[in-house]
This record gives structure tokens, C-alpha cells and sequence, in this order.
């Protein structure tokens, strides 16, 4: 299976559709892509046009789209819920609970914010009622996170795929905390092990349940298969070699969007071949 | 004859004291001006081995082979604040080598062995993947080769590691051979008290 | 029409929900977490240790290495002009090579000394410290005092080339003083290179001292040979570096020309029997008459004086004593 980079959209640069400062987070709903960057979301269509901008009350660290296509990002101690076209919807705060929110993720009507700061995996409901702590009966002191950033994504059957850096592997957990599983190794020269100090960074998942993830120093995109076995190396060359932290998503057509964090660019990969027809 | 020795006697005394006064002269002017010592120190922002932004370049030893004293004065130094006690750390294990059967590389980077590796804190005996680990430079094996400050810089690492003068070592010479070689000029003297940011 | 439409509306949307640049700009995207471990996360009681920044040696030490030089180069003024002994010269000699030499490394030095003192009175920028000023100053005050017996017992680069002294040939008068201006010329030449302007400052004496690599086992490779080629000459003709290319030796000579008690040939003792000449390995006796400025206070022309034997086991007045200024034979 192959991808090739299609597009690089935003870039650095004073233009509406660039960034000066930084990228963070990427995610994909309703045929847009929506990034955050420079306190900022900027919604994209598929093929790179610039369709609305706004900004974020705080610096965005993270976005997700979720059913009703509202936009959600993830600032520091609290998530701020914005409308499809812009406009303040909602915010959300938690003190004990909610430091730096690197991810969003929605699965069976709950809300899911990774906390980067303690380190966990929170569970809302959708009023924003605290139900539970993902990952903390395996073990104490939260994730192990050297990069700052605790990324996950949710699959179709509302599987919690979480990206431990620290572990070199990615971990599968029900809503409800219990460990399903994992997958990855460690190691410095197979491309199907997790090189480094900590790696994977960031995790996604499209939907046939393929697990996509990024990864930093020799900065690189990989495909897993839902059993764990490599099934593509997207991009290992495409990216600054300074990035680290690259958020993903996936959108519905399987293009792989990709968060250049240095660069300040969102690289767009398609796969290529009798794939995309799958 | 006696008024000669007593001429030469007079200006031998009188150079005397001329020489006293000029020296006394010079030791006043300068105890006025006399500070604190001086001490070379490294600047992290400027040397490559952990300068930010240097990605993909071969390591500069010229801090562990210049200096005049055998074992140099220089040695790596681990902020142990900063450090992100990895199980897997790139500035001890050469993570481009082969996997052992523990999982773990089997090389490692440091050429004189001297990062000490222990677990510390919460341990999780199932899983060692699961803990943290303390990384310990060894000051009398360390020779300042930087090694290890290459990989420990950032995306790699955390950029815990650096370069470091240590002064109870360092002689403080007037004209310091590793600062002469450095090419990113990244000696200077500072007063040895002022932490580094 | 109908296709501008569709523009139209996008135009609409971005105009309506454009931020301001210079909203964003407010925001510094900092290090997100402090991405290193917490105390608290790693658990069981651990502290993160404390990463040792040594300072310099305490000032204490320092205090005590201008102490010790004091100390030595009182002994050696003792032994050399009342006591008239060489060995306990030699005692002394090794001791501060011990010290002064491997010890500290032979840094800081009062030859290198003389750089830093040329810099910190000509730039006001650059001062030196205390101990360095003490460690400059004082064997050229103990010159003025008693001679050269900074030379005698203390200076390490000079003990060595003491301790391998054989066979001294006598270098003619002429030639000896001829390379003796060397040593000013040298001398220039390092307060020059020193006074520069500090992108161009070099401290040639530091850079080209042929000894320090032998008490520090390391150097260029360059410099340790000529070191040894100076020790090895040094056997034949004595300290040659000290007398003809030492610019810390040219201010001393200058210094004990003056100097209050030194070396003397008191002429009515003094039998005229040459032997004292003989035993000089440095040229500093010249025609029966001490030459101070070249004297290294070694004390090998006690040793040679059948006077001096006779007076220390008869006690009488000795041919060759200290004596205030009135010495006879100054060049």
C-alpha cells in the first residue's frame, strides 16, 4: 500500500491561510479540515481552499469535529466548543481535571479529553459530568509522556487507541478504562518498531479500523493494521527534520492529514493504487 | 673610598625604593580593581553538540581532546529536572543498533561507559517498560566527548544533557586550548556563580 | 451571474468570520508541559537529585598557595644566604616542583602572571584577582630583598632544569650577555601580544612554555620535545632557559640588582683561588666578583669554598656572605 503527498496547504507565512507561530492540530468532519494554530481555527476544504477563520479564546493545542459538526479545541484548562461556521458554542472547564488538552475524541455520546498535564484520559459525558480516568488501574503517575503531548483516537466500535510514547507501543482500552491490548516494540531499525526515546507521538484511526501514527526524530508516518502489523511507512522524508508531536487525521476518503509542527504546514497524503477504491 | 661606598650605598638605597614604590604602586592599582574570578564556561545555545536546530551533524570532540590537563575538563552533565527518564534513552543506548533479547538495544553510545542506568521511583515488576529510569554521569570516566549531549538533543531527547566546564577541575588558563579550537566559538568567561538559564 | 454565487457567499463567510491578526499575535506558544517527569509521578519517595555545579576552588586555597610561596621563598633565602646550604636548597627545589609543579598543575605561575598584570593596567575592563597580583608581586619583592631565590628554590620550570644540571660548560662572557637580552626581547614580545585588544589577545608565554607539559603529562607533542631538548642542553649548559629566554627572569634580574642582601665575595677573605668560578654553572661569578643579576642562589660556590669549610667548622667570619649593597664586581 502507498501514499503519495498530494498537498501541503498553509506554510509559513503572513497570508490568511498561513501561520507564523505554530501548528498544533488537525482533525477532519463534514468534508472540511479544521487546524488550529496561532490561537486560531482555520477551516480547509479537501482541495486546500481557505473557508473561514476564527480566533480561539487561548492557543488551540488541539481539535476534533465531532457528529453535530461542531468544532471543539482543546486549550489549556479548558475545551472551547465553536459552531460549524464560528461563534462560541460552549466552553468547558474542569480545574482539578483539565490541564493541557492534547486531544479530543467522541465515542458513544461521551467526550473524551486527554490531559497532558496529569496525564490521563478523562471521560465526560455529554454535559460535561466527569465519569472516569482512562488508563490509571495499569498504572500510577499517568502516561509516559517525555513529549508533552498524550494523543489518542477512538475507533467505530468506540475502542480508545492510545499512543504511549514512553512504552513504544499503542494501547487499547474500553471506555470504561479496561486494557483491551497493545501492539508495538521497540526498535532502532525495523520500520514496524517505535525507534527512539518515545515514540509513537500521535495515533489516529480511519475507518476500517487501521491505526495510523507519527512519529519524531527521523520524523515519519506509519500504517498499522488492527492486529498491529505494519501495513505502510506513509512519508519518512517529507517532514522538517526538527518535527515532532505531528497530529493526524484521516478524512473519509483515507487521505492521511498530516501537522508539519516546524514547517507550520499540513501535508495531505492519498493513497495511491486500487486502495482508495476499498 | 668611604664616600663612594657611602654614594653607591645611597643610590642603591634609593633604587630600592624606587623598585618597592613601583611595585607598590602597581599591586595598589590593581587590588582596587581585583574581582571575582573569571571562569571558562560553555554556552549551550552555541555549542553543536547541543545547539537546537543542528540536527543530523557528527559530533564536535574537541572539548575532550583539546584540553591541556589528561582528562579533560569538560564533562557532560545530566539535568536531572529537565531529563525524561526513558526507558529507552538515546543518549545511552545507540538506538540504531541491533535489539537484544530484552528488548532493549544492545550497544551503547557513551565510548567509556560512563552513564550509570537505574530504575527509580514506583517500580512495576511485570513490566520494565513501565518505569522510569535514572541516568547517571560518571564524572571521573566522563571526558567531555559529547556523545551523548548529541543525542540527547532535542527532537531525539529532551536536551537534558550538556556541556559543561567544572571548575574544581578546569585550570583557568589565560589562554584556554578548547576555546581557541571551538568552531562555534562557544567558550567565553563568566563569572562561575551565575547559573546557566 | 449564477456562478459568482457561490463566491460571493464564501467572500460573505470569510469577511464575517476573519480574525485580526494581531489577536493571535498576543499569544506566546510556549514548552506545552513540563515535559520532563514530576517527583510526584515517578512516586516512592524520590527527590530529583541535585546536578553539582563545582565553583572554582575555594579562596581559602588560594590564600594558601601565596602563603606557601611566601613560605618558600623565605626558606629559600634562608638556606641559600644564612644557612648556605644546598642541600636543603635542593629539599625546597623539589618540594615546590612537587607542589607548584604536578600539584597545581603549574598554573597560576608568576612568569604567566606577568601577561595578566601587562593587561589589567593597560585595559580597564579586564582585572585580575587578588592571589594572582600576590603571586606576581612577590618574588620580585623577595628579588629586591634577597636576589634571585625565587629562582633558587621555588620556580618549577628552573628546578628542573637545576636538578639535571651536570657537567656546565663556561658560555663566554660575551655571548652570555648577548643571549641574555633575549629574555627582554621576549619579554617585550609578551606584553605586547598581551596588551592587544582582546579579539587579539594571545598569551604567548602560556602557549609556548616548554616545561608545563611535562608536570601535566600532556601537550603538544611539539612543545614536549622542546622542553626536552632544553633539558638535555640543560645538562651540558646550565638552565639555559632561565638565563637567556626567561621574561619573568629578565624583571627578577633587574629586581636583585638592588637587592638589600645577596650574594657577595667579601675581597679580604677571599683566598683568589678561582674555585668558586669554577663551580658556577651560570656565569654569575665573574672574576673573583659575584655578578647578582645572573646569581641563582644554588649554593654550589659554598660548597667549592675551602673559606666557607673552614669557617663552618671554625665559626670565623665566612669569604662569601650576605652584605648590604656594598658588594664589589656589578656588571
Amino acid at each position: 500500500m502507498e501514499y503519495r503527498l498530494t498537498r501541503r496547504i498553509g506554510g509559513k507565512g503572513a497570508a490568511p491561510h498561513q501561520f507564523h507561530e505554530a501548528l498544533r492540530g488537525v482533525a477532519t468532519g463534514g468534508g472540511r479540515v479544521c487546524v488550529v494554530g496561532d490561537a486560531a481555527v482555520k477551516v480547509f476544504s479537501t482541495e486546500g481552499d481557505l473557508l473561514g477563520q476564527w480566533a480561539t479564546g487561548l492557543p488551540g493545542e488541539s481539535v476534533a469535529v465531532d457528529g453535530e459538526r461542531r468544532i471543539w479545541v482543546g486549550q489549556r484548562q479548558r475545551v472551547e466548543v465553536f459552531h460549524p461556521k464560528g461563534g462560541l458554542a460552549d466552553t468547558w472547564r474542569d480545574p482539578e481535571r483539565l490541564g493541557l488538552v492534547t486531544a479530543i475524541g467522541f465515542g458513544g455520546g461521551d467526550v473524551f479529553l486527554a490531559d497532558a498535564t496529569a496525564r490521563w484520559i478523562r471521560r465526560y459525558d455529554a454535559k460535561g459530568r466527569f465519569r472516569n480516568n482512562i488508563g490509571d488501574r495499569h498504572r500510577k503517575g499517568g502516561f509516559d509522556i517525555p513529549n508533552g503531548v498524550l494523543d489518542f483516537a477512538i475507533d467505530a466500535q468506540g475502542v480508545l487507541h492510545v499512543a504511549n510514547p514512553g512504552m513504544h507501543r499503542v494501547e487499547r482500552y474500553a471506555a470504561d478504562g479496561t486494557l483491551l491490548g497493545h501492539f508495538g516494540r521497540f526498535d532502532g531499525r525495523d520500520p514496524s518498531g517505535f525507534p527512539g526515546c518515545c515514540n509513537p507521538t500521535n495515533v489516529t484511526v480511519d475507518g476500517t479500523g487501521r491505526v495510523i501514527v507519527s512519529e519524531k526524530a527521523g520524523p515519519r508516518v506509519k500504517v498499522y493494521d488492527p492486529a498491529g502489523e505494519l501495513v505502510a511507512v506513509v512519508a519518512d522524508a517529507a517532514f522538517d527534520a526538527g518535527a515532532k508531536n505531528m497530529d493526524l487525521a484521516v478524512d473519509s476518503e483515507g487521505r492521511i492529514h498530516v501537522v508539519d509542527t516546524v514547517r507550520l504546514e499540513l501535508c495531505v497524503f492519498s493513497p495511491s493504487g486500487s486502495e482508495a477504491a476499498a | 673610598m668611604s664616600q663612594e661606598h657611602t654614594r653607591r650605598e645611597v643610590l642603591g638605597h634609593a633604587a630600592r625604593g624606587a623598585a618597592l614604590a613601583g611595585l607598590g604602586g602597581i599591586t595598589g592599582l590593581l587590588w582596587m580593581k581585583a574581582n571575582a574570578t573569571y571562569a571558562w564556561s560553555i554556552d549551550p545555545a552555541r555549542c553543536i553538540d547541543s545547539k537546537l536546530g543542528a540536527v543530523g551533524v557528527e559530533v564536535c570532540e574537541r572539548c575532550s581532546t583539546e584540553c591541556v590537563i589528561a582528562l579533560s575538563a569538560v564533562r557532560a552533565v545530566n539535568e536531572f529536572s529537565r531529563c525524561g527518564r526513558c526507558y529507552v534513552c538515546p543518549a545511552y543506548f545507540k538506538i540504531t543498533s541491533a535489539v537484544g533479547p530484552d528488548g532493549l538495544p544492545s550497544e551503547k553510545v557513551c565510548p567509556r561507559d560512563a552513564i550509570k542506568r537505574e530504575p527509580i521511583g514506583w517500580i512495576d515488576a511485570d513490566d520494565p517498560a513501565n518505569n522510569f529510569y535514572e541516568y547517571t554521569i560518571d564524572e571521573k570516566l566522563c571526558n567531555g566527548c559529547g556523545r551523548c549531549v548529541l543525542q540527547c538533543k532535542e527532537p531525539a531527547g529532551l536536551g537534558s544533557i550538556v556541556l559543561e566546564v567544572r571548575h574544581n577541575a578546569c585550570l583557568d588558563c589565560n589562554r584556554c586550548a578548547i576555546a581557541q579550537a571551538c568552531p562555534e566559538n562557544a567558550f567565553e568567561r563568566l563569572p562561575p556563580v551565575t547559573p546557566r538559564p | 451571474m449564477s456562478r459568482l454565487i457561490p463566491v460571493g457567499r464564501a467572500l460573505l463567510l470569510l469577511l464575517a468570520l476573519d480574525a485580526t491578526p494581531a489577536l493571535a499575535q498576543q499569544f506566546q506558544y510556549e514548552r506545552p508541559v513540563e515535559t520532563a517527569p514530576t517527583e510526584k509521578a515517578i512516586g516512592q519517595g524520590y527527590v530529583t537529585p541535585k546536578v553539582q555545579h563545582p565553583r572554582p576552588r575555594a579562596a581559602v586555597w588560594q590564600i594558601v598557595d601565596v602563603a606557601l610561596l611566601a613560605v618558600a621563598l623565605g626558606v629559600a633565602a634562608w638556606l641559600a644566604l644564612w644557612r648556605r646550604q644546598r642541600g636543603g636548597l635542593v629539599a625546597v627545589s623539589v618540594a615546590c616542583v612537587a607542589y607548584f609543579g604536578f600539584y597545581r598543575e603549574g598554573c597560576v605561575c608568576p612568569i604567566g602572571a606577568t601577561q595578566n598584570v601587562a593587561v589589567a593596567l593597560v585595559d580597564p575592563a579586564y582585572a585580575v584577582p587578588h592571589y594572582v597580583i600576590a603571586i606576581f608581586v612577590l618574588p620580585l619583592a623577595a628579588a629586591l630583598l634577597f636576589g634571585r631565590v625565587f629562582c633558587a628554590g621555588v620556580c618549577p620550570l628552573g628546578a628542573i632544569q637545576e636538578l639535571v644540571t651536570l657537567r656546565a660548560v663556561e658560555v663566554p662572557a660575551r655571548v652570555d650577555k648577548a643571549l641574555g637580552a633575549l629574555k627582554w626581547v621576549y619579554l617585550g614580545l609578551a606584553v605586547y601580544y598581551a596588551v592587544l585588544p582582546a579579539v587579539d589577545r594571545d598569551f604567548v608565554i602560556c602557549r609556548f612554555d616548554p616545561f608545563v607539559g611535562l608536570f601535566r603529562f600532556t601537550g603538544a607533542a611539539w612543545l614536549l620535545m622542546v622542553g626536552g631538548a632544553f633539558l638535555i642542553a640543560g645538562a651540558f649548559v646550565g638552565r639555559p632557559y632561565c638565563r637567556w629566554l626567561c621574561p619573568y627572569g629578565a624583571l627578577l634580574s633587574a629586581f636583585s640588582r638592588y637587592a638589600w642582601r645577596s650574594f657577595s665575595i667579601t675581597p679580604h677573605r677571599e683566598l683568589d683561588c678561582g674555585l668558586c668560578q669554577g663551580a658556577c654553572p651560570y656565569g654569575a661569578i665573574e672574576e673573583r666578583r659575584a655578578v647578582r643579576t645572573a646569581c641563582f642562589a644554588c649554593g654550589r660556590c659554598y660548597r667549592s669554598c675551602p673559606v666557607h669549610h673552614a669557617d663552618v667548622k671554625g665559626g670565623l667570619a665566612p669569604a662569601l656572605a650576605p652584605s648590604s649593597g656594598a658588594a664589589s664586581g656589578e656588571p
